[in-house]
């Protein structure tokens, strides 16, 4: 498998992203290698992504790794693993650069067979390397041609982009007229040498959980009618959703507001979009969005429109509780909003506001929520 | 009051005699027939030991075969075949079908049964659950065909009654087959039919058994010794460990006419010169007829035996297992569980507690398939009897509870209580006299002098212990490394090397410093010769410095003086099994070499060697042992220089945090 590296492509400009994206790979091979002709163990420095080591800034609104740094040594059999494992994933990574392929982490957990005694044993130690060459580097792992299984999650509403598609050609596409039911579905890469943000007709985007959500406001005109793009998380939102969610924000300088379940799991999507996620503390800077503000379904609202509602579970309770510790919900609106659905032990779905039929959430619940937020 | 008869006639009236048996019918639990459990269990265990009695007895490899059927919805057919001697006709009701009736309880040497109440209190439970008569077949080698009776007991005069009786062939020299229906129901597991008899044929080693279960699965443990054990000598009782009762009953039973006589040839221990003291202090004559000495006499008699020093008991009584079988019989019987460790099994010097010699037994067995998270497993065994129950009221379990085992490397809450680890401690007790907690024979009683021998034995399998697993540790230790440095590394390095544009670096400095050690590997294989068997020894320097060792190996003496050494030691001690050499200066990554030769029939193995090395700390050791400070040889000066400037530098960047450890790896909170 380990061939000999192919120097970056100079016609490429994905080739030059990744060329510059691994520069700080070489300089740790060279570092190794003098370390070896000293008589020296092999060994670097990372910054530990513990609990204890991920701060809040506040004054980026976003968590990012603190400054406490650990030895990864040859010395262990671990750290010589990982060590060689850097390297290997820098060799098939300039490989891929080379016939201009990506690849899935799934796909370089099984690439890993072929490397010998530096083979992954679980999928857990292939996500953590990259982790590791992300920190390293201080790159998405995009940059390096991986990604996830899942692919982003999809756009409706006018906004006009260019993309670089496979074939290296680049097609103007907007994101209303050009496209099917399905909206605009995203790459997993969503960078400026794939996508290029050319203009909108929006004034904010509404990030939302469930698909069927985007599908009712679409059919009810709602983009058109209050100039939003409409944008679907699925969920716990993938990596290329939150960084193309900040690229609207800052390039196109359209406001974001979260629409989602009102349940503590949702109330996680939302942090992880405004403040950025624990796991990817390391990259909050590229993915986060600190304007973003939540506008839905809070527990509030539960009582206010009289949404039918499940019971807490278990696991919702303990999850309240958890974010009652969890610096990212410390302000008071968050504190009150909490502390109101433990106490009255019910969550809601976004999609019961049809209980006041069809129409009801584009004409009356969003227009008053948007109105509260000032957004129209 | 006239007419009226006195309470003491009332209750006189109401006296009679209460026969053995119906008092043990009464008292079935006292037997082990409290549940149809335990039922099982007890009939297979009395038929079994008296078996193993038999054969061991006419010097008989023993074949046992045990048949569990279901027989109806409650009830099991027993049947215990062996290949004994056979019992000849007359005895057959009265060993099977009356209690108290046997030929050992007289007997002062280490047997299996005791009482001689045990086969027939399952008999009685049969009749007494399902009324069927016990069927119980026997031939003696003399005879042409087998006995057979069906019996019954008379539980009102303790007497067997005969059903049925009749001749039948049987297409075997000798044996008996006892075949009993009672209710009873059968599982295997915790103090089961079956564990009794696994454990039972790991004390065993040269019986052959087999058991057929209700669903007619058939396990065998086969044996692993031909020989069979010597019978226990009969020895005369000793005068320190007898009661009154017991001392009455010898005197009236001698065939000696005078208590001079008696006193030195019906007892242990009484020499010319303690009869002498015995007869002064208690003022006798020694003339006495033994008959006549009674009342006052007799407890005076006893006081001055238990007063004068006599002879220590003679202790051929005893029939240890030895180490030998031990280790044989647990391999066998765990073989399956595969452990990582046998250790050499402890088998104690004969002691003496009350007049009765005792020995204790240990082995101990590690790892493998046994579970790491369960108290250790614990088989107690008296006379090569398994003890399943009351394992709590045991004065082993108690030995075994007061070990810090915590010191030997093995989990225990507080250094008290049956320790946790994937262990197995087998401890036999021999006597002549089992002190038992109660007639049901299933817990040792505390006794001091017991204890101690306990505690010895334990203390001894324990360390051995102790060295396994500390080597195992260091072992596990270096083999991480080497495959640091023989697969990783040199991958690293190329592909380092090749990244940075540059040709790979001589690797030598960087190994030595992740191994840090020397490291001794001994080998053996065939030798030049067919009668010869070799050992080979490599000695490399995996430390970043040039070392002068010296190397030393101890051995059993008659190995030693058997062996051919290249190249020559320096120096030996014959009598310790003691040798030495002074190797040339090694250099990082160097090598050097020995060889030891040994005649075939020295059987020696990797184990029987030790070996230690000066000149470097022990720390920096593998596969040897740093030299005791005991050995008393000169050590060159390079040695004692070298091992004064030790390695300081190794540990630079320990003090960081490990970004591949434990701490650094604590969990995130996912969303």
């Amino acid at each position: 498998m380990a061939k000999k590296p192919t120097p970056p492509s100079k016609t490429s400009k994905a080739s030059e992203r990744h060329a510059l994206a691994l520069a700080p790979t070489l300089a740790l091979a060279r570092e190794v290698y003098d370390q070896l002709y000293a008589g020296e163990i092999p060994r670097m420095r990372l910054p530990l992504r513990t609990k204890q080591n991920i701060a809040f800034q506040m004054r980026e609104g976003v968590w990012k790794l603190g400054r406490a740094m650990g030895t990864r040594s040859a010395r262990k059999r671990d750290g010589a693993l990982m060590l060689l494992r850097t390297f290997c994933l820098v060799d098939f990574i300039n490989e891929m650069a080379a016939e201009n392929k990506t690849s899935t982490l799934r796909e370089l957990y099984y690439i890993s067979e072929g490397w010998q005694d530096g083979k992954f044993h679980s999928e857990d130690e292939s996500n953590l390397l990259i982790e590791d060459l992300e920190v390293l580097c201080e790159r998405l792992r995009e940059d390096f041609r991986l990604h996830p299984e899942e692919n982003g999650a999809s756009v409706i509403g006018d906004l006009t982009l260019k993309e670089r598609n496979r074939k290296g050609l680049v097609k103007s596409i907007n994101c209303r007229d050009d496209v099917g039911d399905g909206g605009y579905a995203l790459p997993f890469n969503v960078e400026k040498e794939k996508i290029e943000l050319v203009k909108t007709g929006a004034k904010f985007v509404i990030a939302i959980e469930c698909g069927g959500m985007v599908d009712r406001l679409a059919e009810n005109g709602f983009d058109e009618e209050h100039h939003a793009l409409l944008l679907h998380l699925k969920g716990q939102p993938a990596r290329s959703t939150r960084r193309f969610l900040k690229r609207l924000n800052e390039e196109l300088k359209l406001p974001v507001v979260v629409f989602t379940d009102g349940d503590p799991w949702s109330f996680r999507i939302f942090a992880s979009v405004a403040y950025g996620a624990i796991k990817t503390a390391h990259l909050s800077h590229y993915l986060a969005t600190p304007s973003a503000e939540f506008l839905g379904v809070t527990p509030s609202d539960i009582e206010t429109y009289q949404l039918p509602s499940d019971k807490l579970t278990e696991q919702d309770v303990r999850a309240l509780q958890a974010e009652l510790t969890d610096p990212r919900f410390q302000t008071a609106e968050w504190r009150s909003e909490i502390e109101l659905m433990l106490k009255n032990g019910k969550k809601a779905e976004q999609q019961s506001l049809a209980k006041y039929g069809l129409n009801y959430v584009t004409e009356k619940y969003l227009p008053e929520k948007l109105g509260e937020l000032g957004m129209i | 009051m006239p007419g009226t008869p006195s309470l003491a006639q009332q209750l006189g009236a109401k006296q009679r005699e209460i026969s053995v048996a119906e008092f043990f019918e009464r008292n079935r639990q006292i037997l082990g027939f409290d549940n149809p459990l335990r039922a099982a269990l007890t009939t297979v265990k009395e038929a079994v030991d008296n078996a193993l009695d038999a054969c061991e007895e006419a010097r008989v490899l023993p074949e046992i075969q045990v048949e569990i059927a279901k027989e109806g919805t409650e009830r099991l057919r027993i049947a215990v075949e062996d290949n004994g001697p056979g019992i000849v006709k007359k005895q057959i009701p009265n060993v099977f079908a009356r209690l108290l009736y046997g030929s050992r309880f007289h007997a002062n040497r280490q047997s299996r049964g005791q009482q001689g109440i045990g086969i027939s209190a399952a008999v009685l439970y049969a009749a007494l659950t399902t009324a069927r008569p016990a069927r119980i077949r026997s031939k003696v080698a003399e005879e042409e065909a087998a006995h057979v009776a069906e019996l019954l007991i008379d539980t009102q005069h303790n007497q067997p009654r005969i059903v049925s009786e009749e001749l039948e062939l049987w297409d075997r020299p000798q044996g008996t087959r006892v075949e009993l229906v009672l209710k009873a129901r059968y599982t295997r597991g915790r103090q089961s039919p079956f564990d009794y008899l696994r454990n039972t044929a790991i004390v065993n080693p040269h019986a052959r058994i087999v058991l057929i279960e209700p669903d007619g699965t058939r396990i065998t443990w086969d044996r692993v010794s031909t020989e069979v054990p010597p019978v226990p000598k009969e020895i005369p009782p000793h005068p320190h460990g007898l009661e009154l009762g017991e001392l009455a009953y010898r005197l009236k039973a001698s065939k000696f006419t005078s208590l001079r006589e008696t006193l030195t040839k019906d007892f242990a221990g009484v020499t010319p010169r303690a009869l002498r003291e015995v007869l002064a202090l208690g003022k006798f004559t020694g003339k006495e007829s033994p008959e006549e000495v009674h009342g006052e006499e007799l407890e005076r008699l006893l006081r001055v035996l238990h007063e004068v020093p006599l002879l220590p008991p003679n202790t051929e009584a005893l029939s240890p297992i030895g180490p030998l079988l031990i280790k044989r019989g647990l391999r066998n019987v765990l073989g399956e569980i595969r452990p990582d460790f046998f250790a050499p099994p402890v088998s104690r010097p004969p002691k003496v507690r009350g007049g009765n010699p005792f020995l204790v037994e240990v082995g101990l067995v590690y790892g493998g398939g046994l579970p790491a998270d369960q108290p250790m497993q614990l088989l107690r065994f008296a006379n090569r009897v398994p003890l399943l129950f009351q394992q709590g009221a045991c004065a082993i379990t108690t030995a075994v509870s007061n070990l810090d085992w915590r010191r030997y490397g093995l989990d225990q809450k507080g250094g008290n209580g049956l320790p946790v680890g994937p262990c197995l401690l087998l401890v036999h007790l021999a006597s002549t006299k089992v002190p038992f907690t109660s007639e049901a024979k299933e817990a040792v009683a505390e006794d001091p002098e017991i204890d101690k021998e306990l505690t010895l034995a334990l203390q001894g399998a324990a360390r051995h212990l102790r060295t396994h697993l500390s080597r195992r540790s260091r072992r596990d230790l270096a083999s991480e490394k080497f495959i640091i440095i023989q697969r990783i590394l040199p991958q690293l390095a190329e592909k380092a090397s090749r990244l940075a544009g540059k040709p790979v670096p001589d690797l030598t400095p960087v190994i030595t410093k992740i191994m840090d050690v020397v490291a001794l590997e001994a080998t053996s294989g065939p030798g030049p010769s067919p009668s010869e068997s070799s050992v080979t020894v490599e000695l490399t320097n995996y430390t970043p410095r040039a070392r002068v060792l010296e190397l030393f190996v101890e051995m059993p003496p008659e190995d030693l003086a058997s062996a051919t050494l290249e190249p020559l030691p320096e120096g030996t001690d014959a009598e310790l099994g003691r040798a030495w050499w002074t190797l040339e200066k090694l250099a990082p990554s160097a090598r050097s070499r020995l060889t030891l030769r040994f005649p075939k029939s020295c059987e020696v193995e990797l184990n029987d060697l030790d070996w230690f090395i000066a000149g470097v700390d022990e720390a920096h050791l593998l596969g040897a042992e740093s030299l005791p400070g005991d050995w008393e040889v000169r050590l060159p000066r390079a040695i004692i220089e070298a091992a004064e400037g030790a390695s300081a530098e190794s540990s630079r960047d320990e003090a960081e945090v490990d970004y591949d450890g434990e701490e650094a790896h604590a969990a995130l909170e996912d969303e």
